[in-house]
């Protein structure tokens, strides 16, 4: 059984790679191999953001009574990283390497201090506060797309 | 639940403005180098040559280090300054005062400049390092990185405190209980390099290469152990100068190895000038060692049938490692802040009011990766005219005019940034009120 801090924080390293490889095929101009990694990435991190959103966040806000503290923050992060998927989504349609390559760079730099929040603080907490957190991350393993 | 603040970042001016000033400082030794000649590479004892180390070192790399503090605090302890902009602002414009009149009073020597620099970088320093570390004293859930932010701080107080002796001295006050001999200046300059530069560093590249490259971290026992030895030689260098330092070059290769090895094995290998400047830092350390072991005969060249005559030795080290170690680091670092910063301030503001994403330009949009690519080239060029300088002191105008190109091409970098980080800033309150 893993805790949260270990499975949540092992699922932004994964990430991490996935998106790195779809960046590295981008620089190659390896447009079908960049496609499927990128898709890979985008599914990856869209269950991910939908574990916290819909199941770990609420759970947190009401063992903690916090509705509007970190949790909220996160949500808002979580739009934004949304919204450059998005934009990068576009970028990879059209092959355009140069605007890819630019916003790869804004997302990742995004994420890591996005995920630091998480990893250092959040996830903490989370682990201090949700005593069925073993639980809940062995349902997320049961349910898991990849 | 204390401790728990998101949103710690000081003002985005604040660190831009040590960032901006920064280069005018080289700016202003590369035109010390062009108007004081050939004498001024005669020996590190030149008043000239202790105004242009200081405008490097003060002027430029601590500068930087002050600025980037201000923020790297914020992001990787979660904590900042109290009162940023009071703090901030006030440190800076004595900083500033205090550096100009410290070069200044160097090369001219007048005894009231040397009072006024004294004074006024005790009390710019004073003020910035109090805030400092009235943070770092805290406890942080994260260890190796913070813990080498607080050995660099303690080198630089302890660097610091010499520094005032050294110039107290040049005041004609003297402390019994000391010697203010080479040694003494040995210690001051070795604290500040590798103890206060140096340190800062290796704990910023803890957090930054696996962050921004998908790198594996920094094995345990390299983040654990290294800036706690590093500075521990340095407090034996006191008493055994010459074990000591040969024991700080091995730890510098130790490091070279280590970051090689993170950097090779990092997962995100899109091309990156930053990445190429931590490996032109880390081929310079190890040159170094290799330059610091050859025996001392080759560096006394009546015996060797060389065309030209080899510079001094400590002069030819330090050079290079201010060159192309420090100064590389800390310029890879800039190309990767400056639109970091840029873009996190605006994201943040952004968090409110979610359409006004589409004003934020990209990161490549704030620093072109070939202007940054640029910058690079140019750096190794003028290192290498700074070599060529130590071997033949006549050829100091191609290093001048290469130094001066240099950065005001980072300072035209710089300018670009903020000038774009401004107007889309400017978008985003129109579009709030319309």
């Amino acid at each position: 059984m893993s805790s949260i801090p270990e499975y949540m924080t092992a699922k932004h390293r994964e990430c991490d790679e996935f998106f790195s490889e779809a960046e590295a095929a981008v620089v190659d101009k390896n447009w079908p191999l960049a496609l499927a990694k990128w898709q890979v990435f985008a599914r990856e991190l869209t269950e991910h953001l939908a574990q916290e959103e819909e199941i770990l966040f609420p759970q947190f806000e009401q063992a903690t009574g916090m509705t509007a503290g970190p949790t909220q923050v996160m949500r808002m992060e979580h739009q934004q990283m949304r919204a450059l998927v998005q934009s990068l989504d576009n970028a990879l349609a059209a092959n355009e390497k140069d605007e890819y390559l630019g916003l790869s760079e804004t997302l990742m730099v995004m994420m890591q201090q996005h995920n630091m929040k998480e990893e250092m603080m959040l996830y903490p907490m989370m682990a201090q506060h949700l005593s069925d957190g073993e639980q809940l991350i062995e349902g997320f393993k049961a349910s898991a797309v990849v | 639940m204390s401790g728990l603040s998101f949103n710690a970042l000081p003002p985005i001016d604040l660190p831009f403005r040590f960032f901006l000033t920064a280069p005018l400082f080289i700016i202003a030794c590369a035109l010390l180098v062009l108007f004081s000649g050939e004498p001024l590479w005669l020996s590190r004892w030149q008043p000239n040559m202790l105004a242009l180390t200081h405008g490097f070192t003060l002027g430029f790399l601590t500068m930087v280090m002050m600025g980037a503090l201000l923020q790297l605090l914020p992001v990787i302890g979660g904590i900042g300054i109290a009162k940023p902009r009071l703090i901030a602002t006030t440190s800076h414009v004595l900083y500033c005062a205090g550096v100009i009149t410290l070069m200044l009073s160097f090369v001219l020597a007048h005894h009231w400049l040397t009072l006024a620099a004294l004074v006024l970088l005790s009390l710019g320093f004073g003020l910035y390092l109090s805030a400092i570390i009235r943070v770092l004293i805290k406890k942080f859930s994260q260890g190796d990185s913070i813990n080498g932010f607080r050995l660099a701080i303690i080198s630089l107080v302890i660097l610091l405190l010499l520094g005032v002796l050294l110039l107290a001295n040049r005041l004609g006050i003297t402390v019994p209980f000391m010697t203010l001999d080479k040694q003494l200046t040995d210690i001051h300059a070795l604290m500040g390099l590798v103890g206060w530069a140096g340190m800062l560093i290796i704990a910023v590249s803890f957090q930054v290469i696996p962050m921004f490259h998908v790198a594996p971290s920094m094995p345990k026992y390299i983040r654990h152990y290294l800036g706690v030895s590093i500075f521990i030689l340095l407090i034996v260098y006191i008493f055994y100068a010459e074990f000591a330092l040969g024991m700080i070059f091995i730890s510098h290769a130790v490091f070279a190895f280590t970051l090689f090895y993170v950097i090779n094995q990092r997962k995100r290998k899109v091309p990156d000038t930053s990445i190429k400047y931590w490996q032109l830092a880390a081929a310079t350390l190890l040159l170094l060692n290799l330059l610091y072991f050859l025996p001392n005969s080759f560096y006394a060249s009546q015996g060797l049938p060389l065309f030209l005559s080899l510079p001094d030795k400590s002069m030819l080290l330090t050079s290079i490692f201010i060159y192309f170690y420090l100064l590389s680091i800390v310029q890879g670092m800039l190309l990767k802040i400056l639109p970091f910063l840029s873009y996190t301030h605006l994201q943040q503001r952004c968090l409110i009011d979610f359409s006004a994403m589409q004003f934020i330009p990209h990161m490549h949009q704030f620093l072109n990766k070939k202007h940054g690519l640029a910058l690079y080239y140019l750096h190794i060029l003028t290192g290498l005219s700074l070599v060529a300088v130590l071997f033949d002191p006549s050829l100091y105008r191609i290093f001048a005019l290469l130094l001066l190109t240099e950065f005001c091409w980072l300072l035209l970098l710089m300018v670009r940034c903020m000038r774009l980080y401004f107007a889309v800033s400017q978008k985003i309150n129109l579009s709030n009120n319309p």
